[in-house]
């Protein structure tokens, strides 16, 4: 005797399809599983068996085979608990055939449904097959919120069996929920002084430009970082769903979240954690966790320079590949950069009231750790001084939440163009600018402020201070103070 | 090194200045000398960002007046000083404590470099070959208190070759200059020593300009100084209120500034630029 559910594995971030095949044959009694399992997944027998005995049903006490196809795609996760109990009882006749519906659930002891990792999966492949998907009732409302998806939330297996029994049909779906609170983080008015800095923290979000700070510690490069995601645009709701897809594969729980992720890898993190992998199915890293959202580097340059370096593909193209054992998988990384870095290793180059201690060849050493193209990449390159007494005892900076509204309006426009400036091909970038504003671009590449790489990144910036001004043409004020916005980080 | 010269004290291109010296030495040159003013500016090794920027705007300030600008190539202020008169195109005249063509400390061989390209020269009593050792500094010292018209120390420790500078330069009868600092830092206290005992103090680049043409005559013609920029420069977060504009208009400014050289960036400032 033969069914099949039809539940989910995440590759790459996206959600695929599983069937999950059980047999009942007349051989002896044993419980046989197939189709690469991890651990978690080859222990579901063990909980399948208890929880059905738990919802008052017996066991078939012959052989029970169970594959999950395709056989050769890693699966892991807890989530494969549900839908090979049903496939045992439709298997051997206890409830009707699932048809299509997706389930996912990790199942207890008792017979409860837990949520596992993959519930917005099971809402995605919902939403795109017009089937209904089953996971536990904690997470149904997380699920429906993703469009065109018909969910049914259960608690117990033997809800699930009655609603398989009775036909879904007579059910009501799950309504979507409410959305997680928006934890907009630290407020910019709490910085005071730094007019510069904030300014290129505004044209940075306006325009998902990469961002290095610099300058001596203690001017507060860091408390600035921190202050980006209030000032970000919220997520779309695909955006939100790519982002959490991608926390579910690295078995993490975002929910459909619609404030950008803002993810602050320590300098000591592998490259594994950084850019993805791991042993077996390859997991997302922290530039995937960031997918959408923000990657700050603190401490630039105690990352180590291989690793700074892996971030150069996601950077150009806004996936990263991972390839283990023979697979490779792609899993989308499209972030801003966001980094600070002291100037020399004791931090002071270049200070107004404390000498630098370090030797020269050192100091070129430590820059020296962040490889030019990396450098190249970023858009914004913005000195962070000391601030000085009076500042620091001035009034409050203007709050986030209104330099949020300038924001919003600078993206509307890049939405509308369908492409955010950072990615913005040069040529479309050219045709808006006036002859002034090209001519001081070709100004700044002949006195060398400027290379080649600089220049096209510039540009973009100039396109982001035209959106915030609400202007279409890029004038000469636009593109100067872009060439501003971009001091080197260098030595003298 | 080839084309470097033996001056002897009768040669016509022999440094005047060198004339009070008990026993005027034959030096090695490479370059050009000129009959122009010298004023030295010296300084510690161990410099604050201040004293950097400071020693930097006195080396343009000089250059822009016409005059020379002595020093001894060694980190910090020496250097400092150096790249500013070469920003603006001045004299820069290196005295070094090894033979003429040792670069000490190394770091400093491009600074070597443009000061042979450019109009001014580098100076050695030593044979060519002559390792940089301890000893020679306080020695090279005397030349450059001799050369000088004038000496102006920048920043001092409590003790250290520009105060040795300082009071050579005061027994030669060469009027000293010191830059008055917080008594409490450690850079400025032979500075303030030197006040104490009698050295002018420098009130800003200016002043210094002023008091100096006392003694050396009247200056060159100034040219656009300080319109734009102080010369010992502004932090970035100040351009604003000091062009009173917006931050973003600042920027703006402050690029098209740095695109014809007017105006560049060091640390947490921005200075004037050699043009």
């Amino acid at each position: 005797m033969y069914a099949a559910a039809t539940s989910v594995a995440l590759v790459g971030g996206e959600a695929r399809p599983v069937r999950v095949e059980a047999h009942v044959g007349r051989q002896q009694e044993a419980f046989k599983l197939s189709g690469l399992p991890d651990t978690a997944v080859r222990e579901a027998k063990d909980r399948v068996r208890a929880a059905v005995a738990s919802a008052g049903i017996r066991f078939p006490n012959r052989t029970v085979t169970v594959n999950l196809a395709p056989a050769d795609l890693p699966k892991g996760g807890t989530d494969y608990d549900l839908p090979i109990a049903l496939g045992v009882l439709a298997a051997c006749r206890e409830i009707p055939d699932l048809k299509e519906a997706v389930v996912v659930g990790e199942l207890a002891l008792d017979g409860g449904v837990r949520a596992g990792s993959n519930a917005l999966g099971a809402g995605v492949l919902s939403a795109r097959g017009q089937v209904p998907c089953l996971v536990a009732s904690a997470v149904a409302g997380e699920a429906a919120s993703i469009p065109g998806a018909r969910v049914f939330g259960v608690a117990s297996l033997a809800e699930a069996v009655e609603m398989f029994r009775d036909g879904l049909e007579l059910r009501e779906p799950a309504l979507p929920g409410e959305p997680p609170p928006a934890e907009r983080g630290p407020d910019l008015a709490d910085i005071r002084g730094q007019a510069m800095a904030r300014r290129a923290l505004e044209v940075a979000a306006a325009g998902g430009h990469h961002l290095l700070l610099h300058g001596p510690p203690g001017s507060g490069k860091t408390m600035l970082a921190r202050r980006m995601i209030g000032i970000l645009p919220r997520l779309t709701v695909s955006e939100a769903v790519e982002s959490a897809m991608l926390w579910a594969a690295a078995a993490r729980r975002r929910g459909l979240d619609r404030q950008p992720p803002f993810r602050a890898p320590h300098h000591t993190a592998s490259k594994a954690a950084l850019v993805g992998g791991g042993s077996g199915n390859p997991v997302p890293g922290e530039v995937s966790l960031a997918h959408r959202g923000v990657l700050f580097l603190d401490e630039l340059a105690e990352f180590p320079r291989s690793h700074l370096d892996t971030l150069r593909q996601p950077l150009e193209e806004g996936i990263v590949s991972v390839a283990r054992r023979g697979t490779a998988v792609d899993f989308p990384a499209s972030f801003q950069l966001l980094a600070a870095t002291n100037p020399c290793p004791c931090g002071f180059h270049g200070d107004r009231r404390r000498p630098c201690d370090c030797r020269p060849a050192l100091r070129g050493r430590y820059r020296a750790r962040v490889s030019g193209p990396l450098l190249d990449r970023f858009d914004l390159i913005v000195r962070v001084g000391r601030v000085e007494e009076g500042e620091y005892s001035g009034p409050e900076g203007e709050p986030s939440a209104k330099v949020a509204e300038r924001v919003e309006i600078a993206r509307s426009a890049q939405l509308e163009r369908g492409v955010s400036n950072r990615e913005l091909a040069i040529r479309t970038a050219v045709t808006r600018e006036s002859t002034e504003a090209t001519a001081i671009v070709a100004a700044a590449l002949g006195s060398a402020l400027l290379t080649a790489r600089g220049a096209d990144r510039v540009r973009r910036v100039a396109r982001t201070i035209a959106d915030l001004e609400g202007v279409e043409r890029v004038e000469e004020s636009h593109m100067a103070e872009a060439i501003g916005l971009r001091g080197e980080w260098r030595d003298d | 090194m080839t084309d470097h010269k033996l001056v002897l004290p009768e040669h016509p291109s022999y440094p005047e200045g060198l004339g009070d010296l008990e026993k005027p030495p034959a030096i090695f040159v490479l370059g050009e000398t000129s009959t122009a003013p010298a004023v030295a500016v010296v300084g510690t090794r161990k410099c604050t960002r201040y004293g950097l920027t400071l020693a930097e705007a006195f080396g343009r300030a000089l250059a822009g007046a016409g005059w020379t600008t002595v020093s001894g190539l060694a980190r910090g202020i020496d250097a400092a000083a150096h790249r500013g008169t070469l920003s603006e195109g001045g004299e820069a005249v290196a005295v070094l404590g090894s033979g003429i063509d040792v670069i000490y400390p190394s770091e400093n061989a491009d600074l070597y470099r443009r000061i042979v390209a450019g109009r001014g020269a580098i100076m050695s009593e030593y044979p060519p070959g002559t390792p940089p050792d301890r000893w020679r500094f306080p020695a090279r010292n005397r030349l450059i208190a001799a050369i000088a018209s004038a000496v102006v120390v920048v920043e001092a420790g409590e003790t250290g070759g520009a105060l040795i500078t300082a009071r050579l330069a005061a027994e030669m009868g060469r009027p000293v200059f010191a830059v008055p600092g917080d008594v409490d830092r450690p850079a400025s206290m032979g500075c303030n020593r030197l006040i104490r005992d009698g050295a002018h103090p420098v009130l800003g680049v200016d002043d210094l300009i002023a008091e100096l043409s006392l003694v050396l005559g009247a200056p060159a013609p100034r040219r656009g100084f300080g319109v734009d920029l102080p010369l010992t420069g502004l932090a970035i977060d100040q351009l604003p209120e000091f062009w009173g504009c917006t931050p973003t208009q600042a920027m703006a400014r402050l690029a098209r500034m740095e695109i014809t050289g007017e105006a560049r960036r060091s640390g947490d400032v921005v200075v004037p630029g050699s043009r």
